[in-house]
């Protein structure tokens, strides 16, 4: 097996979402505000998908949300994961209304449920790359 | 009166090649061989197809695999396409080609896919395979294979209509007894609910007999119009509906987790078929995890929202029930090549509607229905079949 194996995806900025990356660099997790018809969406593109206005704004989303679903992996996706199994792949209702993909940090499982709070936790993969995940709110 | 499908093509051959564990064969080999029993099986010569469909195989390096296949048989047909909507392709594929036959694009179509996920990926191969079909920038980073996508949607089924783990169970075992009687199945010893239940866990809620095969095979359909179909076979099964929906490329953008844009793909199939849900006599359900079959029995319209588990559970979706489903053994069961795994569901669909498949002939069949689905929920595609008699 060669290196290419065992190297897990990166995510590579294109012009709609450079932005996007940058934010996570300084802790930021950045939703589109549509200045015209009020609609904040997640992932970055150049129009709002839902009125296509280009009067798009960034703003830094709380990093709060619940866990609308979620699943533990313990088969991993190919060999780049191998050595992270089991974890938690979730879908995440954010505070400002997008939901998103993303993974727990750590892995208590237990504290797992429909509906619990999560916070934002950016986690460096590289220098140039980090990724927003979550940890489950202790109440 | 809307535009309509409708009796206008026939499936007049079908064919399929060795499946399951099929060692040094190459998928345009395989699907060369399906091709060629098609013909057979329509009594027809491949100068007579002038349309080729296929979708892509990962175990074959050609990025246009229906162009590929014509030069491996020798055709130069007049109209081809190489489709990529996932597991889809299968229902998409059967759509358009007799969309493009009704149109005048082309009058006799090999709609045709083969694959050898099994015994033909080099380790290149298999990581693209395993890495692409996610999107790169905000799914994959966070190691969410496909299969964890369908999991979350069935997780979130059970959270709101208390499915449960046995039920979605059910359906494998019920696939299993289908496939003991089925020449040429991957697998056919009997599997119990417990067996589902203490296979190991994949991604939660399923475990691996939850998921489906990984296999080798190939399958061929030919294609032509109602008016020339009688040249070919005395049991043409007419393409009464065709239906598709694509609401999302990511699953956060999926609008609800728990009902499908099948149900969009399948009212347009239904209403352009003339016939309900209750019409149908046999079905071929995309089945690569237990639990997708329960939302679709749902979303399909053979029961209420909410209800598939228990449907499953009272033998509904087996031989005497409500909907005899994937009477082959499904991708769970009888083989699953990747994008070829539902052409499988088309060839027994049609086999049952031709009243030829044995001990396992569900009596009296006259319409049919597949859907076919991929890439968590986006893609759907359903296909109303029927004898000559529901013209």
């Amino acid at each position: 097996m060669n290196d290419l194996i065992i190297q897990k995806p990166l995510p590579i900025a294109d012009g709609d979402s450079q932005a996007f990356w940058d934010g996570l660099k300084i802790g930021q997790l950045l939703l589109q505000h549509c200045a015209d018809c009020g609609h904040v969406q997640y992932y970055q593109q150049r129009i709002c998908r839902q009125c296509q206005s280009e009067n798009l704004q960034h703003k830094a989303a709380s990093g709060r949300g619940t866990v609308h679903s979620y699943s533990v992996v313990y088969r991993a996706p190919g060999p780049a994961f191998k050595q992270d199994v089991p974890y938690a792949v979730l879908l995440i209702d954010l505070e400002e209304g997008p939901r998103m993909i993303s993974s727990l940090v750590g892995k208590d499982f237990d504290v797992l449920d429909f509906d619990v709070p999560v916070q934002l936790e950016t986690i460096k993969i590289t220098d140039d790359v980090y990724l927003p995940c979550f940890h489950v709110v202790n109440k | 009166m809307p535009r309509s499908l409708r009796g206008k093509v026939a499936i007049v051959g079908v064919g399929q090649s060795p499946s399951g564990r099929v060692p040094s064969r190459s998928p345009l080999d395989l699907t060369a061989d399906a091709t060629l029993k098609a013909l057979a099986d329509a009594g027809m010569d491949k100068s007579e197809i002038d349309g080729v469909l296929t979708g892509n195989a990962f175990a074959s390096s050609f990025h246009r695999f229906s162009i590929a296949l014509s030069e491996y048989l020798n055709i130069q047909p007049a109209y081809s396409n190489t489709l990529q909507v996932s597991g889809a392709t299968a229902g998409a594929a059967v759509n358009t080609a007799a969309a493009a036959i009704h149109a005048g694009l082309a009058d006799t179509v090999l709609v045709a896919c083969g694959d050898s996920l099994l015994t033909g990926m080099t380790p290149d191969m298999a990581i693209r395979a395993m890495t692409e079909s996610r999107d790169q920038q905000y799914e994959m980073p966070f190691g969410i294979p496909v299969a964890n996508t369908f999991a979350m949607t069935a997780q979130r089924h059970m959270k709101e209509y208390g499915t449960t783990a046995e039920q979605f169970a059910q359906v494998a075992v019920t696939f299993r007894e289908h496939a003991s009687r089925t020449p040429g199945a991957q697998k056919t010893e009997p599997i119990t609910i417990e067996d589902v239940l203490n296979s190991k866990m994949v991604t939660t809620p399923y475990h691996k007999l939850d998921c489906s095969l990984i296999s080798d095979g190939a399958v061929a359909l030919i294609l032509t119009s109602a008016e020339k179909a009688k040249d070919y076979t005395n049991d043409p099964i007419y393409i009464l509906g065709g239906g598709e929906y694509y609401s999302h490329e990511h699953i956060f953008l999926m609008p609800d987790l728990t009902q499908t844009g099948a149900v969009q793909s399948a009212k347009k199939a239904y209403e352009m078929a003339g016939i309900s849900a209750n019409d149908i006599d046999v079905a071929g359900i995309y089945d690569c995890f237990t639990g997708t079959v329960v939302m679709m029995l749902e979303d399909l319209g053979f029961c209420k929202k909410g209800e598939g588990g228990a449907f499953v559970e009272s033998g509904e979706i087996t031989y005497g029930g409500k909907i005899p489903t994937n009477t082959h053994g499904g991708m769970l069961s009888y083989a699953h090549p990747g994008i070829p795994a539902a052409w499988f569901h088309f060839a027994e669909v049609v086999r049952q509607l031709r009243g030829s498949c044995g001990e396992r002939q569900v009596i009296g069949a006259e319409h049919g229905l597949v859907h076919t689905l991929g890439a968590g929920f986006s893609t759907q595609a359903t296909t109303v079949l029927g004898t000559e008699s529901t013209l």
